[in-house]
């Protein structure tokens, strides 16, 4: 019985002693939870803040990146007006430049031509009367002086009379066709005008191909340059006439640089084709005229089609071309004019050029 | 046949302890004496007195063992305050002791002295080194590479840091009846031994990486040039780096692939340098990480199985298990689970043994070079061909 006591209390004694120490070591424990878990809590805490940050990171980034992308789209656009503006500028410039000069010269020459011009009809009626005169004169006195008979054998007389008439005419022509160039340089440059005006597209088209005339003759390498016109009935364009020439001016002389390319490639292959340039102008609608200018060229190559709108574009060798004549074209008809250029190339069919210009502007239209 | 026996008591008093735990083994053992054994026990007890009880009562035990944060057993499962015992018989296994002391002055020579005097007793090659070092003088990893120039790397050494349930103070290591402290005891295995181990972990990294600007051995002095705490107290605020939150140390060779670094407090609070465990190189990729209770869990379960998938025998004859500190202080109440899941999970009882350590030795895989851990559950399996 004792010795059943002795271990019954030896075993609680034990219990106890487990009991006390597990007492302790739960008060232990809870203070290691809870420094545990307020660790834990600060370090999620600082994590969720720091997930934060990133989101507000991220949505700055991203507003950061959607105004820089506006501020280059703003550059971009800034930079090709830029460029245009430069374009035009240049071109204002040159343009404005060489009017000033064919106008100044049209200027120079128109006086002294119509002084010729003025003349000439006297001159005719004067040489006329001393025809009369040298008539009547050997018609009196047949058997003239030895000396006199000696200076009309010696300056031929009898040719001076028959060809003097034809030199006037030739003489006439000339100052004609002097009289209706500088006509044409006057019309062509139009510096006076810098208002929407009502012109005859024809006549400016006429202008633009008699300064171009020397490009369009026969030379040693070239055959003549046949022009077709099919001309239809159009009513007066408001326009810019000095630009618009312009535009006609870059278009033909692109087309006969196309036509001389081609000529040395078809001699080349035995080609016999003739370069020929087509001009149509129709009305095909109430407020729009519409002009066509075809060569019978080799084409534009699909792979540059795209770009020979692009400023500073040319497939031409340094110093011929500036890569600037269709960009400026375009710019005046499609942003001046509010017109429309298109063109369908074919290396089969050359390339035609169609510009569509509104008769009447929006402005005049009361718009 | 290799034959594994537990005592374990839960008994604080160190007398009534180790003579209950005698008692339980002499039960099973009968007549056998056993050859070796491993003791675990919580750092309040009189740890002379227990080891003299031990070798008494098994004359000639190549005895090892150290200070605990916890105990395991198949007998008690996890405990704390705790005495628990294995012990090992086989007449086709050699298995010896061996210390090696002062580690903090001589690292090499005190393993090199720890293996010399356990290889003695073997005729034939080493197969296996268990190791109980200690954990606060060293790094851990220190350690383990002098064991591994003594013993050759193609050794396998597992095994788990002494501790001293969390008051980092002084750890103690035991060996046959003597209680060390700095110091390294191993017990090495050769004959007709098996074994496999699983190792996991359990902890993710979070928050941001940084960049370990200044460090010497296992002390880091600063991350992304700032003084290291202000690294932790980014996340911790006021309260001191612990063994629960260790960082994540990225492989520079794969980004993703990480090991860990516990620490264990300040090492100066004037310059905010912390103490770790084990080695942190400058230049470390370094972030802070954390677990849960269900991670931690799960982990503890994917060790086990790994090892028992990777056993080469038919049927072992024991687990040990080295479980990080770490892990107990984060699962707190729940750190029973850990071994409760893995004993459920059996089909018929073997006999398990292990403890809760200041950092965790074992191959990263099957067949390697062991490494030094921290957060980590070490399975290794043991049997007999």
């Amino acid at each position: 019985m004792d010795l059943e006591a002795a271990a019954k209390i030896k075993q609680l004694e034990k219990e106890n002693r487990i009991l006390k120490k597990k007492l302790l070591r739960a008060e232990d424990t809870c203070v290691q939870l809870e420094e545990t878990t307020q660790k834990k809590e600060a370090l999620l805490r600082q994590f969720i803040r720091e997930l934060q940050d990133s989101k507000t990171n991220l949505e700055e980034q991203k507003q950061l990146y959607t105004s820089l992308q506006k501020q280059s789209l703003e550059l971009q656009t800034a930079l090709k007006e830029l460029r245009q503006t430069q374009t035009h500028l240049i071109q204002a410039e040159k343009m404005s430049s060489l009017g000033q000069l064919v106008a100044g010269i049209a200027h120079e020459i128109n006086n002294p031509i119509n002084f010729i011009y003025g003349n000439i009809s006297y001159l005719k009626e004067y040489i006329q009367s001393l025809i009369t005169f040298i008539r009547l004169f050997k018609q009196y006195y047949p058997e003239p002086i030895a000396e006199l008979e000696e200076i009309t054998e010696e300056v031929d007389l009898d040719f001076v009379q028959t060809d003097l008439p034809k030199v006037i005419d030739s003489i006439n022509i000339g100052t004609n066709r002097i009289r209706n160039l500088v006509i044409s340089l006057r019309n062509f440059s139009r510096m006076d005008e810098a208002e929407f005006k009502a012109v005859d597209i024809h006549e400016g088209l006429e202008s633009t191909l008699l300064i171009l005339q020397h490009r369009l003759k026969a030379n040693n390498t070239m055959p003549e340059i046949g022009v077709v016109k099919h001309y239809g009935t159009l009513p007066l364009v408001d326009c810019f006439p000095a630009q618009l020439n312009q535009v006609f001016m870059n278009i033909l002389a692109n087309a006969i640089d196309a036509l001389e390319d081609a000529t040395n490639h078809r001699q080349s292959v035995n080609n016999k084709e003739l370069p020929k340039i087509s001009i149509t102008t129709t009305h095909p609608e109430l407020n729009w005229v519409k002009i066509s200018i075809h060569d019978n060229g080799l084409g534009i190559p699909n792979a540059i089609q795209e770009k020979i709108l692009d400023p500073f574009f040319t497939t031409k060798e340094i110093g011929k071309g500036t890569g600037i004549g269709m960009s400026i074209s375009h710019q005046i008809l499609v942003e001046k004019h509010g017109g429309k250029l298109d063109f369908n190339s074919s290396t089969d069919k050359g390339t035609e050029f169609i510009l569509q210009i509104p008769i009447k502007q929006q402005s005049s239209l009361g718009v | 046949m290799l034959k594994c026996f537990i005592g374990h008591s839960e008994d604080p008093d160190s007398e009534s302890a180790v003579v209950e735990v005698v008692e339980q083994l002499r039960a099973e053992l009968g007549d056998v004496m056993p050859q070796a054994g491993i003791l675990f026990a919580a750092i309040d007890f009189e740890h002379e007195l227990i080891l003299q009880q031990v070798t008494a009562a098994f004359p000639g035990i190549e005895l090892i063992g150290g200070t605990t944060d916890g105990e395991i057993s198949s007998l008690l499962e996890f405990q704390q305050d705790s005495l628990a015992l294995m012990v090992f018989c086989s007449d086709t296994i050699t298995i010896s002791a061996g210390i090696g002391q002062k580690v903090s002055e001589d690292v090499a020579i005190a393993a090199k002295n720890a293996v010399e005097q356990a290889i003695v007793a073997h005729e034939e090659p080493v197969k296996l080194c268990i190791s109980i070092p200690e954990s606060l003088t060293v790094g851990g990893d220190s350690i383990l590479d002098a064991l591994k120039v003594t013993l050759g790397a193609d050794i396998p050494i597992f095994g788990g840091l002494t501790a001293d349930q969390w008051q980092m103070k002084q750890t103690y290591q035991f060996f046959k009846s003597e209680v060390h402290s700095d110091a390294v005891p191993v017990l090495l295995f050769s004959g007709a031994v098996k074994f496999s181990h699983g190792i996991a972990s359990g902890w993710q990294p979070i928050g941001k990486p940084g960049v370990v600007t200044k460090a010497i051995a296992n002390i880091v002095y600063e991350i992304d040039h700032q003084p290291a705490q202000a690294f932790y107290s980014r996340y911790l605020g006021n309260m001191l780096p612990s063994l629960e939150y260790p960082l994540a140390l990225f492989d520079s060779d794969d980004g993703d692939r990480h090991f860990m670094r516990a620490p264990i407090g300040l090492e100066d609070p004037e310059i905010g340098s912390i103490h770790f465990l084990g080695y942190v190189p400058t230049h470390s990729i370094v972030q802070i990480t954390e677990a849960t209770h269900e991670t931690i869990i799960a982990a503890s379960q994917q060790s086990f199985d790994q090892a028992i998938a990777a056993y080469p025998g038919d049927s072992p004859a024991a687990a040990l298990f080295f479980s990080c500190a770490g892990r107990r202080r984060i699962l707190g109440s729940r750190t029973a689970e850990e071994y409760g899941q893995i004993q459920q999970s059996l089909e018929k009882a073997l006999p398990s043994c292990g403890f809760y350590t200041n950092g965790e030795i074992a191959p990263l895989q099957d067949q390697g070079v062991s490494c030094f851990h921290n957060e980590t559950f070490i399975t290794l399996i043991l049997g007999e061909v």
